[in-house]
């Protein structure tokens, strides 16, 4: 696949050239910290940052996501009638996102894309999205990408790999999509070996920094019931005040309340984030909840990212250790701890 | 914008104030059409929400009336209320309401008058400070039909 | 202030082997620097997790609501006034609890700290009675204790425990030249639609993750109004009315019940300041009716009694 050098003073022109034919996002600052953004101009893109405060799942499932629109006035014909709101179309580059944010994507599209039902907004905004990684070199503490089975310079879940080697960036296509973006780029330099094998080092002392702190491998046997009576959520849910910053912040967090919005004759529907920390996600109807426990939604959490996603996918964890859960939980419940006691709890074949 | 007329929300408790406006009704007092009146139990019965709501659903100004201090049906209904709206007329307007937008009234059922002369108080005090937006929704995404929805109601003249 | 440590597990020991408490609500080591996390110690093995540091911010009174059974609290000044509110409030009873009083010397504000370090993550942190040293790759940075605490606790003028069964250090002196309102008046004095936008761009960054609500020992409605859909009194979208209306009425619900100690500003992932919109209802109550929050365990809370002349200037 095609490698290109850009240098850094070159960027910007080449971020320039993008931004004629597509809308163009990456991590921009904002007071003390970073946040996606469609850039306005090329010098807003600052790649100087570690990870952005909030993940860029919103570029795919924002947070309101008005769907369709009604009317209720008596004397239209089409009254009470959904008519779809337009959805994303216009190609999108997403520039410098983080190999674990992108690997996210790739973890909640089984559940947005499936055999029996393909959500068309999620996948709208996916196929109109070419995802430009940015490599990370100087993971956080919080880190643990590669304790959940992907890595600083993951290039799975990415159209294009960046890496940040001497005097600017080693763009590597990973995809066709990819490809065709770096393709006549004016900008740009063919690559040498020698950069994709500094490229490559760069890559595997970057990965040897994350921290390990857990192995999930003994929790696929386990089997679901035995940790879900654990008695070590009842030490873990403690400290919970049940607010929803681990999930608005995490890249994989998925779930979400549809509310229609009536002002006058006129109503809209609204997709909305929602969380299982929040009782009201769980309440029926009848005023039972099967969740009204503390207990049982900080557990519901942690088995549905480490256990039930697994069991029911294949695949996963739905987790990619991008670490925000545990930098900016008010209370320092922090997930490498659970998930280590998850594992520790397992009779693990020796 | 010169038809425009200021609708005020008020809520006006059973006892005194409401019979106060009934008062005006049958003494054929003229005050403006600009009120729509919600009748509560008590004045102690307002909750900030009732008030940020009215001000959400398009209301321009926003007057709550009960009967005079010692006068309360349910003997202090009042005396509380007038602690509450102390703290949330001084919250809302510290963050930027406009104050000629909330006002609050003692009116027993026998001040027809004083009904009267209040309503046509609040109406113009509201009407001068014109339009209110600041609660009025308009999603960011900007969906036509929502932007036109706020833009119809904001235009209803009655 | 780190003395507390050992006087807090030797109470803790005390009290569980003597079986008059049921466990300890107190704090163990963080996971992260200037981190600590509530814990609840039911077994005397266990004490050994409790610690007091600078990173003891998150306020306990926040897990008493509705216990049955008896519990032992480690409380610091504001903790302690949260604990009186909640007694007020039926929310506990007096003696189901034995409040540990700890004097407090204010507690550090990590945002400030990391803001501070510009992107520098710290892994290491040291603290004195009078500084912090904070540690990281190839750094290290030295603060002066006092410009590093939380903006409530650099006003606090209650740091000695105001409740407590026992006291597990000597009473700090408690400042007397503080002038609380300081930035309450600054705003009071900027016009009102100046007023609205400062608010506007104060609140712009919320994310609806109600942090600051959840953090808030005060907060315990078993439906909060952000819940209730009829009527549904607030949208749950990002549009600024909708977290106007959140902020605002999250905040009057605070109205003479907030002690000002910061929990839902140390909460906010995004850094927000929201105690703006509650200092300005603690100076009203302080002004109007003359009432400090949880001073006075017999007194009622300011919106649960009247005077006959209260002020009534706006009212026709």
């Amino acid at each position: 696949m095609l490698k290109i050098f850009v240098s850094k003073d070159n960027l910007p022109r080449l971020v320039d050239r993008l931004m004629a034919d597509n809308q163009v996002l990456g991590p921009v600052r904002e007071g003390e910290a970073y946040r996606f953004r469609a850039l306005k101009e090329a010098r807003d893109l600052d790649l100087n940052f570690q990870n952005t405060r909030l993940s860029p799942k919103d570029l795919m499932h924002p947070q309101t996501d008005p769907l369709f629109a009604y009317s209720l006035r008596k004397d239209d014909p089409e009254a009470g009638i959904l008519k779809e709101l337009p959805r994303q179309t216009a190609q999108r580059v997403v520039l410098g996102i983080r190999p674990c944010d992108a690997k996210a994507f790739q973890l909640v599209d089984v559940n947005f894309v499936t055999d029996t039902y393909r959500d068309p907004w999620w996948e709208a905004r996916r196929n109109a999205t070419v995802l430009v990684g940015l490599g990370c070199t100087q993971p956080c503490s919080t880190c643990f990408c590669t304790a959940v089975g992907t890595g600083p310079f993951d290039s799975s879940a990415l159209d294009v790999l960046m890496t940040e080697v001497e005097g600017g960036y080693l763009l590597a296509a990973v995809t066709e999509k990819g490809e065709a973006l770096l393709q006549d780029a004016p900008e740009a330099q063919s690559a040498t070996g020698e950069m994709a094998e500094a490229a490559e080092k760069i890559a595997l002392e970057a990965a040897k920094k994350v921290a390990k702190p857990f192995v999930i491998d003994p929790l696929k046997d386990k089997p679901q019931t035995e940790l879900f009576g654990a008695e070590f959520w009842e030490e873990v849910q403690f400290a919970c005040i049940n607010c929803g910053t681990c999930t608005y912040l995490c890249p994989t967090c998925w779930c979400f309340d549809i509310q229609d919005e009536v002002q006058g004759d006129r109503g809209v529907r609204l997709r909305l984030w929602d969380a299982c920390m929040f009782p009201l996600f769980t309440l029926h109807g009848s005023g039972h909840n099967p969740r009204s426990q503390k207990l049982q939604r900080v557990r519901q959490r942690f088995m549905h990212k480490f256990k039930y996603y697994v069991d029911k996918y294949g695949d996963g964890p739905a987790c990619v250790g991008c670490g925000r859960c545990v930098q900016y939980c008010p209370v320092n419940i922090d997930i490498r701890r659970v998930v280590a006691m998850m594992s520790a709890s397992c009779v693990c074949p020796t | 914008m010169s038809e425009w007329e200021p609708k005020i929300v008020a809520f006006l408790c059973n006892w005194c104030s409401y019979g106060a406006a009934d008062l005006a009704g049958v003494s054929r007092l003229q005050y403006p059409a600009n009120i729509r009146v919600i009748r509560v139990p008590c004045s102690g019965r307002i909750n900030p929400k009732f008030i940020l709501a009215a001000l959400r659903h398009g209301a321009d100004g926003v007057w709550v009336s009960g009967c005079h201090p010692g006068d309360c049906h349910y003997i202090e209904g009042n005396y509380y209320a007038r602690r509450k709206f102390a703290l949330l007329k001084s919250l809302l307007e510290h963050t930027g309401i406009d104050p000629r937008r909330l006002h609050f009234s003692w009116i027993s059922s026998a001040e027809a008058s004083k009904f009267a002369q209040v309503a046509r108080e609040v109406v113009e005090t509201v009407r001068a400070a014109g339009p209110s937006r600041h609660f009025i929704k308009t999603l960011p995404q900007g969906e036509a039909a929502w932007g036109q929805a706020t833009a119809e109601l904001q235009a209803e003249v009655v | 202030m780190h003395a507390y440590t050992e006087k807090i597990r030797d109470a803790a020991r005390r009290l569980l082997a003597e079986k008059k408490v049921d466990g300890v609500i107190g704090f163990r080591r963080g996971t992260l620097p200037l981190m600590n996390e509530p814990v609840f110690v039911r077994h005397v093995d266990h004490v050994d997790q409790l610690i007091w540091d600078g990173n003891c911010g998150i306020n306990l009174a926040n897990y008493l609501t509705k216990r049955k059974d008896r519990v032992a609290v480690v409380a610091k000044g504001c903790d302690s006034r949260n604990i009186v509110v909640h007694i007020q409030e039926n929310q506990i009873t007096r003696d189901q609890l034995h409040i540990l009083g700890v004097p407090c010397q204010g507690m550090l504000d990590r945002k400030g700290i990391l803001r501070a370090l510009n992107g520098r993550e710290p892994l290491e942190v040291e603290e004195t009675d009078s500084q912090v040293r904070v540690s990281g790759e190839g750094f290290q940075e030295v603060f002066a204790r006092r410009e590093v605490l939380q903006d409530n606790c650099k006003i606090c003028i209650h740091r000695n425990p105001v409740i407590y069964d026992e006291l597990l250090g000597e009473m700090v002196e408690e400042p007397t030249d503080v002038d609380r309102y300081e930035d309450v008046r600054r705003l009071e004095s900027l016009s009102v639609e100046e007023r609205w936008n400062h608010f506007e761009e104060l609140i712009a960054s919320c994310i609806r993750c109600y942090a600051c609500r959840n953090a808030c020992p005060q907060c315990y409605c078993p439906t909060c109004f952000v819940d209730e859909s009829r009527p549904q009194w607030v949208g749950k979208s990002l549009d600024p009315t909708d977290t106007r209306t959140f902020h605002l009425l999250r905040a009057y619900h605070m109205a003479g019940r907030c002690t000002d100690c910061g929990a839902c500003e140390r909460a906010c992932p995004m850094n927000i300041k929201v105690r703006q919109f509650t200092k300005k209802l603690e100076k009203d109550a302080k002004e109007l009716f003359d009432y400090e929050v949880g001073i006075v365990l017999e007194e009622r809370p300011p919106l649960d009694t009247y005077r006959p002349d209260d002020p009534q200037d706006f009212i026709k």
